[in-house]
Formats: structure tokens, sequence, C-alpha cells
């Protein structure tokens, strides 16, 4: 396929963004500043009418592509390409990236107006979307770790977007290294398998892999590609830098927790599935890494005050939910969380940008709220849907989704059987309870009654809307969903170890029976959540306070004291970074150098008198040589 | 006869370099110089007539000339520097020095 032979649209899915961002930092910005957020919100309306357009023929007919468009780096016979593919995964999510993205950047649009740093803002948050979108279209390791680097750059500069506040950069910092720490598991990844399979192809690696090629060498890249995917979708190790990244404006928050930044890790491991489950033991070290960290941050999301920061704990348990999903085989099902999960938290945040914004403020927790219901009903009504589909209710998107992965923690049995409905009850635990605080609270702790909220207008309450919609609805869509994953791995051969459990043979879609028995529980477990919830924080008032200040809530706030080995850790790469600059450096390898100079410079003092200038001197040596000559002449 | 000439000449040519390198007046320098110049003239004709070669008196008639030519420059030199107070010792120009 020549590159006139791409569709329109897949031209437009890289070209609308990067003419878009262009057009904005050389003309809107020096012209107009206040007004960079038109040609961009152009680029977002034709970018999802375009992965619509792309991603129906792939739902259909299942006719995927992956084309080279361009070798950007050639050494010899080998070489990397630019290239597009347009296939199942990249599409299942490149559709939820596209439409919850441009919603957020709609209401990014009201909700930045005014900012000094409006244009600036919009640039780089047009960049975050650029980078997620190529990162989905990749067709080889290299583009994809290319685009990887660009949404941490991306994130990195927009969590850091109010750079006069000291935590925004501290936080900003602390997500772009903990990034930095995981991508450094990418690049030994990449490196491995450019050394091992002579090639970075999706294609032809899974193709290798199939027929058995190199398979003592995946395990070490699985791992590798794992710990990369930690960092970037805020799995155990390396999660704690997400709650931090609150720092920057609200819709950056939504974005990367919605569609951009911690959808890229699960993606990764999607996208190396074949790789990763050719190896035995690592979906159950996935899982396992899933689910414990899936409990543990509902466990704490259900202490927290901040309201950005429960959500941001949400994400972290429902991350860890997809990544059990993952080491359960069920890739269609965790692609499908990733799906419902973009709506209904994107839809979360923003419910909590509006109600910081009718605060004046970044950021808001429960202290500052209360009672609200009154003040900003569409905003209460959005929120609602979205805690509904968060919490797993029937018919909302989230059920439809969580009850998927239940189903297969049910079926696979032990201990992730009763993961499943933990996390349904900390689960509806945690958003009712913010809910509960948020709009119907009055206590007098709280500051909400003398607050005087007010609803925000309708450049943010109509994108809300739409996406409280969305998480309404989609959840249907788990069969195109699951459908399109089985066309994410065309070129392989049916019966591949990692689809065939999702998917039998071409074209039929196996999908596991409705079980009335998941659904009672998981419904039941929610509903127990929710009353807690309700009791904790409407009957039994002041609950909520009255354990904070002690040992518990020390337990909480360091995240079980994770944080203290986080912290211990990171001082001593200080103290080891300390110890090479400051001994290693400045003492020894200094002294080394700095000795070598100062004895050539008094050897130098020692011998300068040769050339002092004096003409005598001068005359020594002329007749010296002069006797050397005549002596070898007279030989 | 032979062995004389040569003890002469080396005798005169020694004495022309010691003045030359040891001394530190710029005149008595270029009086070391003509020396040893009039020295290797000496031992020049000596083997000249020795061998009847006319080449080599021819040379020593140009060497004289040569010899006259650079005490000329020589003293000019020293007297510009005379002149501009940087005096006549050796010491004072140092502008070889590397």
């Amino acid at each position: 396929m020549t590159p006139a032979q791409i569709p329109l649209e897949a031209w437009l899915l890289f070209a609308a963004p990067v003419s878009a961002i262009l057009f904005g930092f050389f003309v809107m910005r020096p012209l107009a500043p206040e007004k960079t957020h038109w040609p961009i919100l152009l680029s977002c309306v034709i970018v999802t009418i375009a992965s619509f357009r792309l991603a129906l023929p792939v739902l259909m007919t299942g006719q995927s592509f992956d084309k080279n468009i361009w070798q950007w780096a050639v050494a010899g016979d080998w070489g990397v390409a630019f290239g597009l593919r347009v296939d199942g995964p990249g599409m299942a999510v490149l559709t939820m990236v596209a439409f919850v993205g441009s919603l957020i950047h709609f209401y990014a649009a009201s909700y930045m107006k005014g900012d000094p740093g409006f244009s600036r803002f919009f640039l780089v948050f047009h960049l975050f979307f650029l980078a997620m979108i190529g990162l989905l279209t990749s067709n080889n390791y290299v583009q994809l770790y290319l685009f990887w680097e660009l949404v941490g750059l991306a994130s990195y500069l927009l969590v850091g977007f109010w750079f006069h506040k000291e935590s925004a950069r501290k936080a900003a910092l602390k997500a772009f290294l903990t990034n930095r720490v995981g991508d450094f598991g990418f690049l030994l990844a990449l490196l491995f398998i450019l050394s091992i399979f002579k090639t970075s192809h999706f294609n032809q690696i899974y193709f290798l892999v199939d027929k058995g090629f190199h398979l003592e060498a995946l395990p070490v890249i699985g791992v590798l590609l794992l710990w990369a995917a930690c960092a970037k979708s805020a799995q155990f190790p390396l999660y704690f830098w997400l709650p931090d990244a609150m720092e920057g404006p609200t819709p950056t928050s939504a974005l990367m927790h919605a569609a951009t930044m911690v959808t890229a890790g699960v993606f990764l491991l999607v996208r190396s599935w074949p790789l990763i489950s050719a190896v035995e033991w690592l979906p159950h070290l996935i899982a396992a890494i899933g689910a414990f960290t899936a409990v543990g941050a509902a466990l704490i999301a259900c202490t927290k005050k901040d309201l950005k920061r429960i959500l941001a704990y949400s994400t972290v348990s429902h991350l860890g939910l997809m990544m059990l999903a993952l080491g359960l085989n069920q890739v269609g099902t965790a692609v499908f969380h990733l799906f419902t999960h973009g709506f209904f938290k994107a839809t979360l945040f923003l419910c909590a940008g509006n109600i910081a914004h009718a605060l004046h403020q970044s950021t808001a927790n429960v202290d500052e709220v209360g009672g609200f219901r009154k003040a900003m009903p569409w905003t209460y009504a959005c929120f609602l849907l979205a805690a509904l589909s968060l919490a797993g209710v029937w018919p909302f998107a989230g059920f439809f989704s969580k009850d998927a992965i239940l189903d297969a923690a049910w079926h696979h049995g032990g201990v992730y059987a009763f993961v499943g409905p933990l996390i349904s009850t900390l689960s509806a635990f945690y958003i009712f309870r913010m809910f509960f605080l948020t709009f119907h609270g009055s206590r007098q702790e709280q500051k909400g009654l003398s607050a005087h909220p007010h609803e925000a207008g309708f450049g943010q309450v109509a994108p809300v809307l739409l996406l409280a919609i969305g998480a309404l609805v989609v959840g249907p869509l788990r069969h195109g969903v699951t459908r399109l994953m089985f066309f994410g791995f065309q070129g392989l051969p049916t019966g591949w170890p990692g689809v065939s459990g999702t998917l039998n043979l071409p074209g039929e879609v196996f999908l596991p029976e409705f079980n009335w028995a998941v659904f009672a529980l998981g419904t039941g477990m929610a509903a127990l959540g929710a009353a807690g919830a309700y009791y904790l924080t409407m009957v039994d008032a002041g609950w909520d306070w009255r354990w904070r200040g002690g040992t518990v809530e020390r337990v909480f706030e360091s995240d079980f004291g994770w944080k203290k080995v986080v912290d211990a850790v990171v001082r001593g790469v200080v103290g080891f970074a300390r110890f090479v600059g400051g001994v290693l450096d400045k003492t020894w390898w200094d002294g080394l150098i700095e000795g070598g100079a100062s004895s050539a410079r008094a050897l130098s003092e020692r011998l300068s008198f040769l050339s002092a200038g004096r003409l005598n001197d001068s005359l020594w040596w002329m007749a010296a040589g002069a006797a050397l000559l005549l002596g070898r002449a007279l030989r | 006869m032979n062995l004389v000439v040569w003890c002469v000449t080396g005798l005169l040519f020694a004495a022309g370099l010691a003045m030359t390198v040891l001394r530190r007046q710029l005149l008595a320098m270029l009086l070391g110089i003509e020396l040893m110049v009039a020295a290797v003239n000496v031992a020049l004709v000596h083997q000249a007539c020795l061998l009847s070669d006319a080449q080599a008196l021819a040379a020593v008639l140009l060497i004289l000339a040569i010899a006259a030519a650079e005490a000329v420059v020589g003293l000019s030199l020293i007297l510009r520097a005379f002149r501009s107070d940087r005096g006549i010792e050796a010491g004072g120009f140092t502008e070889l020095h590397g």
C-alpha cells in the first residue's frame, strides 16, 4: 500500500492535530491567544469523526491494516519504519480516547477561560491527545516508545502547569521521574526485542513468537514491559505518582485518568499480549499485581478527603481490575473496562472540576463542600449517573465491564473470586461516600453551607452531561469491543494462546454466559457498599471525622507504609547520587585530574629555564646541534 | 705543518665559539662570529693550497665578502638595539622564548 492508498481518515488522525498545534502555536498564540482553542477544537471533531470512520470497517468486516509509511531510521537492510496500524485493540481504545478526550477539550475551553496560560494549556493538552493517538496507531515498538515518551512529557508539562505552585512542580517532577523509572524498563525491553528479534514490528514479532522462535527471551522482555506498564498505568510498585498528579488543572486529570495517560500501560500489555501470554507464569504475576493494587487503592480511596484524590485512588484501583482481567487472559474484558472506565471516570473528574470551580479553587476536599445538591443540579445528576456506573449498577456501563471481570475472576476461582466482590463493595463505598458528603452532607465539620456554590456554565455542563450519558449507554457495546479484540492479532493463526480464552473461531465471538450468581453477588456487594456509605455519612454523621488523627489515619495516609518505603528508596538513591557526585567525582576523580594537572605544571616550571629566550642559551643549542651534525657527517 | 694549521684554526674557532656563547655583550658575540668565520677561512685556504683547488679559493673570497656584509648587518642591528634603549646586552632580548 503506497501512502496514497492509506485512507484519508488515517491521515487526518495525524494531520489534524499536528496542523492544529502548529497553527495554534505560530498564528493564534501571537495574534489571539485567548482563541487558541478554536483550531484545536476543530481538530478534536475531525479526529473523533475520523476514528469512528476507521473503527467501523474494522468492527464490521475485520479489515484492519498495518502499513509502513516511511523508513525513518535505516541502517543497512535493517530499519525502523513510521507506520500506521489500524486494528481492533487500537480502534477500540482510540474511539473512546477520541470521543472522551474531545469532550474534555470542550470542557477545558470554558474551565480554563481567563487563565493567563490558556494558550499554552491548550497546545500542550492537544499534544497529549496527539501523543496518545500516535501511541494507539503505532505499528512497531520503537514508534510506540516514541509516543510513550511524548505522553510522559506532555503529562509533565500539564501536571506542572501552574508552575508557580511548589506542590505542582514537585508533583510534576514526581510523575515524570517515576515514569522515567518505568520507561527504563520499556527501553531495556525494546533493546532486547531489537537485538533478539531483529525487528520491532508487531506483526513480525507475533509471527516469530507463534513459530516458537526466541521463546527463551520472552520472560525477561515480558517482565520489563510489565514494569513499564506498572509505571504508566499506576500499578503497585510504581503507582504513587498518580494521586499527586492532581496538582494540574482538572481537565488534565480527567484526560490523564480517562483517556490518554494511564490507559497507555494497559494498552502496551494488550499489544504485547502474544509475547506475554507465551510465558506461562507472567499472566499470573499480572493478575496478582492487579488484584493487590485494586484492593489496596480501593481501601485508601475510602479514607481520602480530597475529591480528586479519592478519584485518583479509584483510578488506580480500576486499573488494577483491568490488570486482573488481563492476567486472567481476558484481553477483551480488560479493554472493555478501559473503555467504560474512560467514560465514567472522565465524568467524575469533570464534576469534581465543576465543584472546585464553584468554590474558585483548583481542587476541593470534603471539608469544604456539602449540600451542593440544590445549587448544582446538573453536576449532581451527572455525578450520580457516573457514580452508579462506577459502582457497577445495572444497566450502567460500569456494570457490564465489571460484571465481566467478576465473572472471569469467579470462574478462575481462588482468592480472585473474593477480590472481585470486595472491590465492588469498596468502589461503591468510596464513591457514594464522596457523593453523599459532597451533595447531601451538611455537617458542622463541613463549610459547605457557607460556600455559596453555583452551577457551572453551559460549556462545562454539556460535555459532562454527554459523558454521563455515555457512561449510561456504552455498556451494550461490549460485544463490539470484544469483537474488535479479535481483529487485534490479525495475521495470527486461530487458537492463539493469548486470544483463545476470549475467542474461539474466526468471526465468532465467545462471551461468557450471563451468570446470575455473579450478577447477584456483584450488585449485592455494591449495594452493601453504598448502604454503608449512606450510614456512615448521613445517619451516623460525623463518623468520617471521628477516627482521624490517630494511628489508623497515619497508616492510610502513608498508603500502608509503602510511601515510607518509596521515600527510603528515594533517599537511598539520592544518597548514592550524592556519594557519586560529592565523593567519587569531587574528591577522587577531580583529585586525580587535578593532581595530574598540578604535577605537570610543577614539572614545566622546573623545565621552563630551557626556553627562557636568552640568546646565549639558544646559541649553546645551536653549537651543540652543529657539533652533532658534524659528528654524524665525519663518521 | 698540517697539524699546526688544524690546531691553530681549531683554537681560533673554539675561541670564537666560546666568545659567542659565553659573552653577554652583543658586540663581543659579533666579534666571536667573525672569529669563527676567519678560522674556517684560514683552514680553507690551507686545504685549497694543499689540493691546488681554485674553486675553494674562490669560495674563500666569497666568504670574506659575506663576512663583511654580515658584520655590517650585525653592527647596524646592534646600533638599532642601542638606540632603542634596550641596551647592548644579550639579556635584554628574550623574544625567542617559547
